[in-house]
């Protein structure tokens, strides 16, 4: 690690541990009930403690998130690059997908749980109706984000539709398509744990939340946070890494270097 | 001329009305949605049986996952309607609930299976997936069945179970051998949907000899140490339990009270008939004072659950108070 990469994580560090600090002492100092918020030493503790059921309900949660993730960006991706064509399509598919993406949760979610039963597969679908508008989008205006030049230098070697596709138009795209992969990452990560409040075997980090929360054991509730924060943290950190090196020659990237 | 005359007469009686309503003002928390469960309290409301005792009721309805232990807590109410068990472990976390009253003498909880899974007796059960109510409603169950010898995280020789939402779908959708419902709710919207009760096996808490004890109002302890409060809760008490046994007198007006109060409109006059009919049922030949036997046998069947997260794991010091019901009612 260079120093220069030192120095940029010491103040978010530095400033995270007195926050800490501030929320110890203020918990203490002015005797804060554990039920209303717990010092977070009692929320390490926990965390130590509960081990076993938090590995359990993450390998529940996760397997939904990364599910529907995966299937959601992927449909989104494929409907874009098959309406591409078509101006028609792209403008009778945008609102529908605007339509799908605006459900509220709350309202699919409990559905989904009718459809796919109460395992991890209906909170795959949910997390695929949340993730797939954010993909269609960002991949249709990719794909139209090809500069007029570059687009005529194809035609100047002639170059066929898919060619032109693969050598620039989708390399082009990359950029939005990572942002929509980004946004996503968070998109999953809530579908998944608020999807099972509605409905799910007796583990999973949403399941988790919601009883510790009517069995009063609010710093299990704070334990649970703290895995899916670290987590849907981790997802993030991945897949902009991936972006880092797929699109390395996007501007924005050789501007830190220089 | 008149009209200054009115206006000044007018206000005149607003000023006497304010003076004389110097009323009470006490807020409790229902355990649910406005239903005929809590018939007693909006009767003793649109009877005026509150307004005799001095008293202004706000009566704040429940809903899912809202905790009335947690609603205590927060400053939420004065007194809430909560089950026993869920009501001591909260107790044993830290939130002090005490049991000022108890309306419902005994338990409608139930176990409702599909006769065509097969399950006869609470034996069969081990394998199938049972739906259950979180939230401070799993307590009975888990007792259930620690004292059946099945483990509930679905490792084999024990039963699957599934947290179900406060509705009966896992049971029509097959997607739940068993399911959790009350005697007085959700066991009505099994038939409505078109169940006959000769399709379905029923298990009662109180039949397994499993019941812990339902509906009692609970107040946090720190406030019985005022003797205003005190007063107040005696009187509250005192007309609720009037309003519970106008229930059971005229069960069709309660009915008819109940669904007034529902601002939601969601309860049908169907429903509510067979709801208040069961409940009847249950706070038949309470005085709403609180069995002490019961009481015992509650937190017998609570220590005995065992396992790694046993629901209270120590006897409850102070869980109950019987000054609010000696006040209301004098001294058994």
């Amino acid at each position: 690690m260079t120093s220069g990469r030192l120095a940029d994580l010491l103040p978010p560090i530095a400033f995270g541990l007195a926050v800490l600090a501030l929320w110890e002492a203020g918990v203490r100092l002015f005797h804060v009930p554990a039920i209303i918020l717990p010092p977070p030493s009692a929320i390490a503790m926990r965390l130590a403690t509960s081990v076993p059921t938090l590995a359990a309900d993450f390998n529940q949660t996760i397997r939904g998130v990364l599910a529907g993730y995966a299937i959601g960006s992927l449909a989104g991706f494929v409907i874009a690059v098959l309406i591409d064509r078509s101006e028609f399509l792209q403008r009778g598919l945008m609102p529908i997908g605007n339509l799908v993406s605006a459900l509220p949760i709350v309202g699919i979610a409990p559905i989904m749980v009718m459809w796919f039963g109460f395992d991890w597969q209906s909170k795959a679908a949910v997390v695929v109706v949340m993730t797939f508008f954010p993909m269609l989008v960002n991949a249709v205006a990719g794909l139209s984000s090809a500069g007029a030049m570059e687009r005529d230098l194809m035609k100047t070697y002639g170059a066929d539709y898919w060619q032109t596709l693969l050598a620039l138009r989708l390399p082009v795209a990359m950029p939005f398509i990572f942002n929509a992969l980004k946004i996503n990452t968070t998109l999953a990560m809530i579908g998944a744990i608020v999807a099972e409040f509605f409905g799910t075997p007796i583990v999973g980090m949403g399941f988790r939340i919601s009883t510790e929360v009517g069995r009063l054991q609010i710093d299990m509730v704070w334990a649970t946070i703290v895995v899916a924060a670290v987590t849907g943290s981790l997802f993030y950190a991945l897949v902009a890494g991936v972006e880092r090196r797929v699109t390395f020659w996007h501007p924005s990237y050789r501007a830190k270097e220089a | 001329m008149k009209s200054i005359l009115f206006a000044i007469a007018g206000v005149a009686a607003m000023l006497a009305a304010g003076v004389a309503h110097a009323a009470d003002k006490v807020t409790l928390q229902l355990k649910w949605v406005t239903d005929a469960q809590f018939a007693g309290y909006y009767v003793a409301k649109d009877k005026g049986f509150y307004k005799a005792e001095n008293l202004d009721v706000t009566i704040k309805p429940g809903g899912p996952d809202i905790a009335p232990e947690q609603v205590l807590v927060g400053g939420g109410a004065d007194v809430a309607v909560d089950w026993m068990p869920a009501a001591l472990a909260a107790r044993e976390k830290g939130a002090l609930l005490v049991n000022i009253a108890q309306p419902f003498k005994r338990s409608g909880l139930e176990l409702t299976c599909r006769r065509d899974t097969g399950i006869r007796t609470p034996q069969d059960l081990k394998g199938h997936t049972l739906g259950v109510w979180f939230a401070g409603n799993e307590y009975p169950f888990l007792n259930w069945m620690a004292k059946l010898g099945f483990k509930t995280d679905g490792s084999p020789g024990g039963v699957k179970v599934i947290k179900q939402n406060f509705n009966v779908d896992p049971l029509i959708q097959k997607q739940a051998d068993c399911i959790s419902t009350m005697t007085y709710n959700e066991y009505w919207q099994v038939i409505d949907a078109g169940y006959k009760p000769s399709q379905l096996v029923v298990f009662n808490y109180t039949d397994e000899g499993v019941s812990t004890l339902e509906d009692g109002l609970y107040v946090m302890q720190d406030k019985l140490k005022d003797p205003a409060f005190v007063d107040k809760m005696a009187r509250f008490v005192r007309a609720s339990m009037k309003g519970w046994d106008y229930a059971r007198a005229h069960p069709a007006e309660a009915v008819k009270i109940v669904l007034d109060n529902d601002s939601t409109g969601a309860q049908t006059l169907h429903h509510q008939t067979q709801m208040m009919a069961e409940i009847n049922k249950l706070t038949a030949g309470s005085d709403g004072r609180l069995d002490l036997a019961a009481y015992r046998q509650t937190v017998k069947a609570l220590l005995s659950t065992g396992g790694s997260n046993p629901v209270i794991s120590k006897e409850p010091v102070g869980a109950y108070t019987t000054v609010v019901t000696d006040k209301a009612f004098g001294k058994k």
